[in-house]
């Protein structure tokens, strides 16, 4: 596949936790277009990955750039606006309002009034957006209902629904499909690819699942105890030596 | 939902023209109106309040301080002689955002229990610098404060007239709630009451969104206490202890979160309800206490939730 420019590079980024070593410098570019997945065993440092370049942690070293600039350390909601946008394993949205207006407060994000006084008294017409939104992902019936009362599925779809509400140009996506049946994985994972090719989105993919990666991942990074132990095409990664090792003699997982 | 929300600004227009009516009842001596006159001031505070606790999902311990800011801004202009009502409102509400600027954006750096701790810190070192500062009078506060004037040669000096300001202070102030609550500014707050990390990860300020609504419901608060000290010409310490701040949070708990109705309310029946049992009894808290116990229990949505509640059983 034919893909852009350098749009997010991490490098040489670790992190660790008191004495634990989280990631050990990891490095990889995804370029604009891609699929680029993260895998690894459980515990191998993937969502430590995702939360530093999303800015919930700032490295201990190394740096992040987006689009050639430094985002290292930066905070999430800066983070977000400069167009990453990022989706949670354990669903994470707001439970107590309906499936619209969780949409809705995630795209009046990028209005122009927002964070502003004017915000008091004009409120940006977003309604088209996030009708669009819902009705990709099959929510438009559920629109006013809580976001508390969708099913598991609905609201791992919700959960993307949010994200892509900010216009992201990076979208990262935590183990997305969590939870979800394999029948139900494979729609889901099917409807993000037509999503992202729409939308024009890099996508920068976590999964533990090796099924769901090899059938949509451009490229593909594996991580093992915090190391990045092998980088290259589906079909590379399938039959390293390194990562088969780290699959089946796992010491966790 | 749609048509409730519709029907909503009838169901306010209804309720002040009631609550403009009420003067008019034989039953309203006096005392009455000025009880009437506490009542709707601790309602209108305890809906400024909602702002905080029910859509921003933030419990402030030291509204107290707010209230008795504005009391005090009011009574040392009046002290000296500035009577206009519209100089003690705007000094109070520079009084008011000053502080509230201060405390809001220490208080919004921290969350959770740290939020409440903090707002409850401020408002004990307000509280102890009045206490004991002579200037203002110390314990006593400053008392015998002359009536102030809505416009030169026209005093607000007569419960009726003290009544109708307070009345026209409680419509302003929902407006300016309501307005805030339907607005986007409004729906960002509920989004930070669901779920803070999240907002933050869409873009939003969390800090900053916060300390805008503390600053509207300080400075709502702060004009009561400037009200408030011309209606009873006193400004004392007492007004800012914290029990007074717990008092406020008890009024919007028993007239329903995120409703601003139900804590007007809430307020009011704190109000009335409080007089009328220490009026017959010493020990009128435990009364009070009781009867506050029962209605979180068996009521989680506060007295304007029994409304939906007898609706359903008829």
């Amino acid at each position: 596949m034919v893909t852009g420019d350098v749009i997010l590079e991490v490098d040489e980024i670790s992190r660790s936790f008191g004495a634990l070593a989280a990631l050990s410098k990891v490095s990889f570019r995804v370029h604009e277009g891609q699929v680029f997945s993260v895998i690894g065993p459980n515990g191998a440092g993937k969502s430590t990955l995702f939360n530093v370049v999303s800015g919930l942690h700032a490295p201990t070293a190394g740096h992040v750039r987006f689009r050639g600039d430094d985002v290292t350390g930066l905070a999430p909601e800066v983070i977000s606006r400069r167009g990453i946008a990022k989706t949670f394993q354990i669903t994470n949205v707001f439970p107590k309002i309906s499936a619209f207006e969780n949409v809705r407060v995630a795209a009046q994000s990028r209005a122009a009034v927002s964070g502003r006084l004017s915000s008091l008294w004009r409120s940006p017409d977003v309604e088209r957006t996030v009708m669009g939104l819902l009705r990709a992902f099959g929510l438009e019936d559920q629109r006013d209902e809580l976001a508390e009362n969708l099913s598991h599925g609905e609201q791992r779809y919700l959960e993307i629904c949010l994200a892509l509400a900010t216009n992201p140009t990076l979208l990262l996506l935590d183990e997305p499909t969590a939870g979800m049946t394999p029948g139900e994985t494979k729609a889901a994972t099917t409807l993000i690819q037509r999503i992202a090719r729409e939308r024009h989105l890099t996508l920068l993919l976590i999964e533990h699942d090796m099924s769901v990666v090899m059938g949509i991942s451009d490229r593909i990074a594996v991580l093992h105890f915090g190391e990045k132990i092998a980088e290259g095409a589906p079909d590379e990664i399938r039959n390293d030596p390194a990562v088969i090792e780290a699959y089946l003699g796992g010491a966790d997982d | 939902m749609s048509s409730a929300r519709r029907l909503a600004p009838w169901g306010a227009l209804v309720a002040f023209a009631v609550l403009a009516a009420l003067p008019a009842a034989p039953f309203m001596s006096r005392y009455y109106l000025l009880l009437a006159f506490d009542a709707l001031i601790f309602g209108a505070i305890a809906m400024s309040l909602d702002l905080l606790m029910g859509y921003t999902g933030l419990v402030s311990f030291g509204h107290a301080a707010f209230y008795g800011l504005g009391a005090y801004s009011a009574a040392v202009l009046l002290e000296r002689g500035v009577l206009s009502l519209w100089a003690c409102l705007g000094f109070a509400l520079l009084v008011v955002g000053a502080y509230a600027f201060v405390v809001a954006y220490f208080a919004t750096s921290r969350r959770g229990i740290y939020f409440a701790l903090l707002t409850l810190i401020f408002a004990e070192v307000v509280y102890t610098f009045f206490r004991y500062t002579q200037t203002f009078g110390g314990s006593d506060g400053i008392q015998g404060l002359p009536e102030a004037m809505l416009f030169p040669g026209m005093p607000i000096d007569t419960p009726l007239k003290k009544y109708y300001l307070v009345l026209a202070y409680l419509a302003f102030g929902y407006v300016v709630c309501r307005v805030v609550v339907a607005s986007h500014f409004g729906r960002v707050l509920v989004a930070i009451r669901e779920n803070e990390d999240r907002a933050r990860f869409l873009g939003y300020s969390v800090q900053r969104y916060k300390m805008g609504v503390c600053m509207i419901s300080a400075l709502l608060t702060g004009l009561g206490g400037a009200l408030y000290a011309m209606r009873s010409a006193y400004a004392t310490p007492d007004l800012m202890v914290w029990t007074e701040s717990g008092e406020f949070i008890i009024s919007v708990m028993i007239g329903g979160l995120g409703t601003l109705a139900g804590p007007i309310v809430g307020g009011a029946f704190f109000t009335i309800l409080r007089d009328k049992i220490s009026s017959y009894v010493d020990w009128y808290f435990i009364v009070i206490g009781v009867v506050l116990i029962v209605i979180v229990l068996f009521m989680p949505r506060g007295l304007v939730g029994l409304r939906s509640v007898l609706r359903l059983r008829w």
